[in-house]
């Protein structure tokens, strides 16, 4: 049996689906967080995949590297802020924060 | 022109916020920072404007630069809103902090490099700046929101906030990922040579534009993309507020602008009654009928400027489909709209401020009651800016609404009713900021509720302001030499 | 393609998709963040039966090493924390995005299964370090160097959020009340 990129892109496309689950079903911050994580983990295997298929130039990869150093700086912040609502709520569950609601 | 001059703007940013930050560290005393980011912003707004007078011609500029930023007058048009958006706000930013205790140095330099990504961002030239910009604008925004970190109502805006802009930054990217493995390459040109050499995996082309414009719509806060909006808005300190409608919505349509009009403009993908147009006007008419409904009970003028920012995004929404019956024109129109739009929001934002002193801010739409006697100075712009986010001649706003709803009207069928929608619903917008402006002035404060006590005269406030109520009124009695200057920027947009 | 290659695609495929939806399902962040790890070594894996050597390695480095390490950090610091049991009134629309999301993957799933993208001839060294090397200071400079200021912009957010307070807030508590203005 070989392996083609279509079965890479597959399963891109499932683990994208599943991290948006995790994010719109899950109400911990932490573990939204770490949903989001996943999906741009799934992004960076479409791009190594398709690079394959386009292996002239690294577009693809560079566009990894650059989505790797970019999700850190996003969970650097986006963990500084869970730090910021643990401080109010003494939890992490977004659901819990209705003050803005009307 | 060569590679300094083609990026002056950001240039100007980058290298002058990275030297006050040094300077930040050695400072002994409180320096005038609202001065220093304005001045910044300034010189940024003075390169722009500048280069869009010199002949713009990109051949001199190095390849690597042009591969990912775009050289045209689009992009200098674009850094000019950007600057001018951040300009303002930074200016009135500086008082508010002062007079209500909040000041922190990040916030400025959040600003300036938040600014800067919007900058990068819609002059994104390639998926991988488009991405970068995008998340340099927003993890700055994130933060200012925030900032005020005593306040468990700016904390929970920014959660909301922050999740929901990952989770559209997230999408954003797996769509370019998804046009990148149909062509090839990241560059948008080079996608858009391989579509005219039919040269594309099709399927993968398709749902990667429908993902890549999802994306972009939960960044402009289209309906039904809007609900972190209102909270976000809320939530932040009122020069953030500001920042996030005079400089993100109009960094992300001038993105939206520019991904529309280098990849599809042309192709069969831009066929009015199949493609995106439509896909486009649907997003507009939702977006023109929740964001006006939705204002239209909104005490607290920051939710009441995020519905209202919903609704500006619809007849944003509305300009940018109707790109494909006349670009040029249309496109035009868009970047006026956007000027007007900016310039409005940043004097609303700045009168907003001027109305609180310390401790107290004066948010919500009772609160301003009497103040048009009382303080007659102030209230002007308040109005006139009120005015302009109407659409009410003589005011910018009248203007940028007239070209862009008479464009989509040109387009016709679907577009014209659209544009007739866009018409009455902005009679019904009416209601919500003429109740601010009777407030105002047909007013008086009831029995018991505290009046507003505007905060003392500051020159960096007072200069927003009425550079806020100059440009709308500008814009609103002499409108042509930006109309010139949108349309050669779309000439070089699609150029 | 040899027989093995497909065996280490199975096996990473199908460790990554567990580990995915552990991650999701876990009660407990800590869990969670360990499921993620196994999640984030599958990738790397995967990405090195996709000649990408270098970025397996910064997969490694980057996300398991630095990324998650600062998630298990704040997850201590914070405290464990259980996810309440959803509430009935909760039950409906969760089921109804998992659902809805589920079927919008799948059908794409099903889509993107028939694109045809033959694997093409690699030229020598690619996905190496030289060549990414090449890649990043030759071609993508800009990128590169703007990458650099998103880490500036997050750097500053940080401070923001999470700093003590400001010399300027100390002085005013220092300050005797009322005696500003």
């Amino acid at each position: 049996m070989d392996i083609e990129i279509s079965s890479y892109i597959v399963l891109g496309a499932l683990l994208f689906g599943i991290g948006a689950i995790g994010f719109l079903v899950r109400r911990n911050f932490l573990i939204q967080l770490m949903s989001v994580e996943l999906m741009l983990n799934s992004v960076n295997l479409l791009l190594v995949g398709f690079n394959r298929a386009h292996a002239s130039s690294h577009d693809g990869q560079v566009f990894t590297f650059v989505v790797i150093a970019i999700a850190a700086a996003e969970a650097a912040l986006g963990l500084a802020l869970a730090i910021a609502y643990y401080r109010f709520k003494n939890s992490a569950e977004t659901d819990l924060g209705d003050l803005l609601r009307h | 022109m060569n590679d300094f001059f083609a990026l002056l703007p950001l240039f100007s940013i980058a290298a002058f916020g990275l030297l006050l930050l040094v300077v930040e560290a050695f400072a002994k005393e409180r320096l005038d920072w609202e001065i220093l980011t304005g001045s910044i912003f300034g010189v940024a707004l003075f390169a722009a404007i500048g280069a869009l007078f010199a002949p713009v011609d990109a051949s001199g500029v190095s390849e690597s630069i042009t591969r990912y930023l775009s050289v045209d007058r689009g992009a200098f048009l674009s850094d000019a809103l950007i600057a001018l958006g951040g300009l303002i706000t930074a200016l009135a930013a500086g008082p508010y902090f002062k007079e209500h205790g909040l000041e922190r140095v990040e916030a400025y330099f959040l600003l300036l490099f938040s600014a800067l990504g919007g900058m990068v961002f819609a002059r994104a030239e390639d998926l991988v700046t488009l991405f970068i910009g995008l998340e340099m604008m927003s993890l700055g925004v994130y933060a200012l929101v925030a900032l005020r970190r005593t306040s468990a109502r700016a904390v929970e805006g920014a959660v909301k906030y922050f999740l929901l802009g990952s989770f559209g930054g997230a999408i954003l990217l797996f769509g370019s990922a998804l046009l990148y493995g149909s062509a090839g390459t990241t560059s948008l040109v080079g996608i858009r040579e391989a579509l005219d050499a039919s040269d594309v995996v099709e399927s993968l082309f398709v749902l990667g534009t429908v993902m890549l414009l999802g994306g972009l719509a939960i960044k402009v806060a289209a309906a039904p993309f809007h609900t972190w909006a209102p909270d976000a808005y809320q939530g932040a300190m009122i020069p953030v507020t500001g920042f996030m409608s005079a400089v993100v919505k109009t960094a992300a349509f001038a993105a939206l602008v520019r991904v529309l009009a280098v990849l599809y403009v042309g192709t069969s993908l831009m066929e009015p009654s199949t493609g995106l147009p439509l896909l486009l006007g649907g997003l507009a008419l939702l977006s023109m009928l929740v964001g006006n409904l939705g204002a239209l009970r909104q005490e607290n003028i920051k939710r009441l400027l995020a519905y209202s920012g919903v609704a500006h995004a619809g007849y944003l929404l509305l300009g940018v489909a109707a790109i494909f019956a006349n670009p040029e024109a249309n496109a035009a129109a868009v970047y006026y709209y956007l000027f007007t739009y900016a310039a409005g929001s940043a004097l609303v934002i700045a009168s907003l401020i001027s109305f609180g002193s310390r401790g107290r801010e004066a948010v919500d739409v009772g609160d301003l009651a009497g103040l048009g006697r009382r303080h007659p100075w102030l209230a002007f712009p308040m109005a006139v800016g009120m005015f302009s986010m109407l659409g009410f001649p003589p005011t910018g706003g009248f203007f940028g609404k007239l070209l862009v709803f008479r464009g989509a009207a040109e387009a016709g069928g679907i577009f014209a009713f659209l544009a007739l929608a866009a018409i009455l619903l902005s009679v019904v917008s009416a209601f919500y900021y003429l109740r601010v402006v009777v407030s105002l002035y047909y007013r008086e404060p009831e029995e018991g509720q505290l009046e507003a006590i505007p905060m003392g005269s500051d020159a960096s406030l007072s200069l927003a302001i009425g550079l806020g109520t100059l440009l709308v009124i500008l814009l609103g009695i002499y409108p042509a030499p930006l109309v010139e200057l949108a349309s050669l920027a779309a000439r070089g947009l699609l150029g | 393609m040899s027989a093995s290659f497909s065996l280490l695609f199975s096996f990473a495929a199908v460790l990554a998709l567990a580990s995915g939806l552990g991650t999701i399902a876990a009660r407990r962040p800590l869990r969670a963040a360990m499921f993620l790890l196994v999640h984030l070594g599958s990738l790397a894996l995967l990405y090195l039966t996709l000649s990408a050597q270098f970025l397996a390695a910064i997969q490694v480095l980057v996300y398991a090493g630095a990324i998650l390490v600062l998630f298990v950090f704040v997850i201590m610091m914070i405290g464990p924390g259980y996810d309440r049991p959803t509430s009935f009134r909760a039950l409906f629309p969760k089921t109804l995005s998992t659902v809805l999301i589920l079927s919008l993957a799948l059908s794409m799933a099903a889509i993107l299964g028939r694109v045809d993208l033959p694997m093409s001839e690699l030229p020598e060294g690619f996905g190496g370090v030289k060549a990414i090397g090449l890649a990043l200071y030759r071609v993508a400079t800009v990128p590169f160097e703007l990458i650099a200021m998103v880490l500036t912009v997050a750097v500053l957010g940080v401070l923001g959020i999470a700093r003590k307070k400001t010399a300027i807030e100390l002085s005013r508590e220092a300050a005797p009340q009322g005696g500003e203005e």
